[in-house]
């Protein structure tokens, strides 16, 4: 009797979940099988005429393309540039709001603005404070003089990417501060009294108790901004189409001039590949799982 | 405890409030300033200046826009045209009514498209995820453990791994060729996209609601759909509505997938899109860009601010997904 009643728990339970299961396996498993298997095709534009097998050319296309390696140091260096500024921003601002001040509320309601307007909204905002010449933000780094109110520098190649770093910082220190604040606030008020009688200054404090108890959830969140920021296209894209980021780059090979998909597919495939090693290496070493 | 405030030390930490206030709000400032501009002020320096509601009573189609009203050359053209001859009179027409479609700004057919597709998706996933999250959250059954921890698996997967096949999906059963098709697709992936997030927010949510009321309801008779319906649905109310909020919001956004299959198909745009696509035309009129932006922005933030405190808190119990 047990035994049925169980097994018709356990069809329940499985008809409640099949929907989902179904959905995520046929639209993100085998999409992602399915790249793999075109990267080593010629994908031709037209449903009536056949992809062709081409072997490995397609890597090799890309491998021995300066374009690619260019976009690949990119997307590395905006990863680490992002990851680390708004862990940093996102710390500082957590420390702060976790003291008592006036009009604290507000101030918290507003630090969430820049994470959860949308982002087509506030990319346009950007785009004009950057304009050269007219741009306000421009003008006022100009009269101070860091740079020259002349340079376009959303749309220099050269630059942009830090400009894309720098928004994508502002965008997203939001979401690490409020991660932060609630592990801050779960840490022990003993364990800085007990300091406090010992004699640690504020510094030691913050670096013998604050850091270590937060250390886990640290590493978290670089892990959750780190996978995110190398697969960032929009953030990156709407703002800029120079930044040359790979996700960019993938956009622009597969659906932008003449389409090459199976070139873009392999490299979304080797982009994939060592996001999966970085990955495993971070969670073994940081996370130490 | 009481700590010895050191006046210094405080003036310091205000300063830095003002200073993190100022970074956050700067470029929203500028957005609304420059909302409330005539178009040939849209550069004039300084904050403040002539004030008009104008964009946004055209943006909502309260008023006219000076590119949909005739220009001087086309008045002429219109008294002109009652002396030609029929035929040429009908070209004329026609093309006078082409400029002035073509000069449009539909910001409200676009804020219409994403409000519907944002709306439906959202609500599907939650519909979705109310069921799944129940499963994983209340039934004991082989490889629930398994298929948990396999739908997160999903946040390793970035949009720009997926363009490509799933492109190539839609493209073999047809689904890129009319606009309507199209725009079923995006809802498909924008349902896909929101699950796992809700799913797994859900699922945390359920675990906090004591087992023992569904239990008692079931002992009196209620069906395990039943109870779902009429005691868990209820219960987590506020869980829904933040979870159904996050779905929206990333719909609202998305503009990867919807640049992909509705480009071909201005009648389907959605916010990101269409602004982007006008922005890159001959509309990019800051004033307006500017203006349709704290239109876009309005209704997301208003939602957030209201629901703030279970919003926050679902930030940080669930993650979210970007």
């Amino acid at each position: 009797m047990a035994g049925t009643l169980q097994r018709r728990e356990a069809i329940f339970g499985w008809r409640l979940i099949a929907p989902t299961v179904i959905i995520i396996a046929l639209l993100i498993l085998y999409p992602v099988v399915y790249n793999i298997y075109l990267s080593f095709f010629q994908v031709s534009l037209n449903p009536e005429v056949p992809n062709r097998f081409v072997g490995f050319s397609n890597y090799g296309k890309i491998l021995s393309d300066g374009e690619f390696w260019r976009s690949f140091g990119i997307t590395v260096a905006f990863t680490l540039i992002t990851v680390g500024g708004s862990l940093l921003l996102g710390l500082g601002v957590a420390v702060m709001m976790n003291r008592n001040f006036v009009g604290r509320n507000l101030v918290r309601a507003l630090l969430l603005l820049p994470y959860v307007t949308p982002l087509i909204s506030i990319v346009f905002a950007w785009r004009y404070i950057f304009l050269p010449i007219d741009g306000p933000l421009v003008q006022a780094l100009s009269s101070v003089g860091i740079m020259d109110s002349g340079t376009d520098i959303i749309n220099n190649p050269n630059n942009a990417f830090l400009v894309v770093s720098f928004f994508n910082v502002w965008r997203n220190f939001p979401f690490v501060y409020l991660m932060l604040l609630s592990a801050l606030q779960s840490i022990p008020a003993v364990l800085y009294e007990a300091a406090e009688i010992d004699g640690a200054t504020r510094w030691k404090q913050f670096t013998n108790i604050t850091l270590p108890e937060l250390y886990f959830v640290i590493a978290s969140v670089a892990l959750l901004r780190g996978i995110w920021n190398f697969y960032k296209f929009d953030e990156v894209y709407l703002l800029s189409k120079f930044a040359g980021t790979m996700p960019v780059y993938i956009y622009e090979t597969a659906f932008t001039g003449v389409p090459q998909q199976g070139v873009a597919a392999s490299i979304a495939t080797l982009l994939f590949v060592v996001m999966m090693g970085l990955i495993t290496l971070y969670v073994k070493k940081v996370l130490k799982w | 405890m009481v700590k010895k405030r050191n006046p210094l030390r405080t003036v310091v930490f205000y300063v830095l409030v003002v200073s993190l206030v100022l970074f956050v709000f700067y470029p929203f400032a500028w957005m609304i300033s420059v909302s409330f501009r005539y178009d040939t002020d849209a550069f004039k320096e300084g904050f403040f200046q002539k004030f008009t509601l104008d964009q946004y009573a055209q943006l909502l189609g309260f008023k006219e826009s000076i590119r949909q009203e005739l220009s001087e050359e086309e008045k002429q053209l219109l008294t002109l045209v009652k002396n030609m001859p029929e035929e040429q009179q009908k070209q004329v027409l026609a093309k006078i009514e082409r400029d002035r479609k073509k000069e449009q700004f539909p910001f409200l057919r676009f804020f219409r498209n994403s409000l519907l597709l944002a709306g439906i998706a959202a609500f599907t996933s939650l519909v979705l995820a109310i069921f799944g999250a129940y499963s994983f959250s209340r039934i004991r059954y082989p490889g629930r453990t398994f298929l948990q921890r396999s739908i997160l698996v999903v946040y390793l997967f970035g949009g720009a791994v997926l363009a490509v096949p799933l492109y190539q999906i839609f493209v073999g059963m047809g689904l890129t060729r009319t606009a309507f098709s199209s725009v079923v697709v995006l809802f498909i992936i924008y349902v896909l996209n929101t699950l796992p997030v809700s799913l797994y927010m859900l699922g945390n949510y359920f675990r906090t609601i004591p087992y023992s009321i569904e239990e008692a309801a079931i002992i009196d008779g209620c069906t395990r759909t039943q109870a779902i319906l009429k005691i868990v649905i209820p219960l987590s109310m506020p869980a829904l509505i933040t979870v159904f909020i996050y779905s929206f919001m990333i719909a609202w956004n998305e503009y990867l997938f919807a640049s992909i299959f509705i480009r071909p198909f201005p009648t389907a745009y959605t916010l990101p899109v269409g602004l982007n696509e006008l922005f890159y035309s001959e509309h990019a009129v800051w004033s307006k860009m500017m203006a349709a932006s704290v239109l876009t922005a309005v209704p997301v933030v208003v939602l957030f601010m209201l629901m703030e405190k279970y919003l926050t808190s679902g930030l940080t119990v669930g993650g979210v997904k970007e």
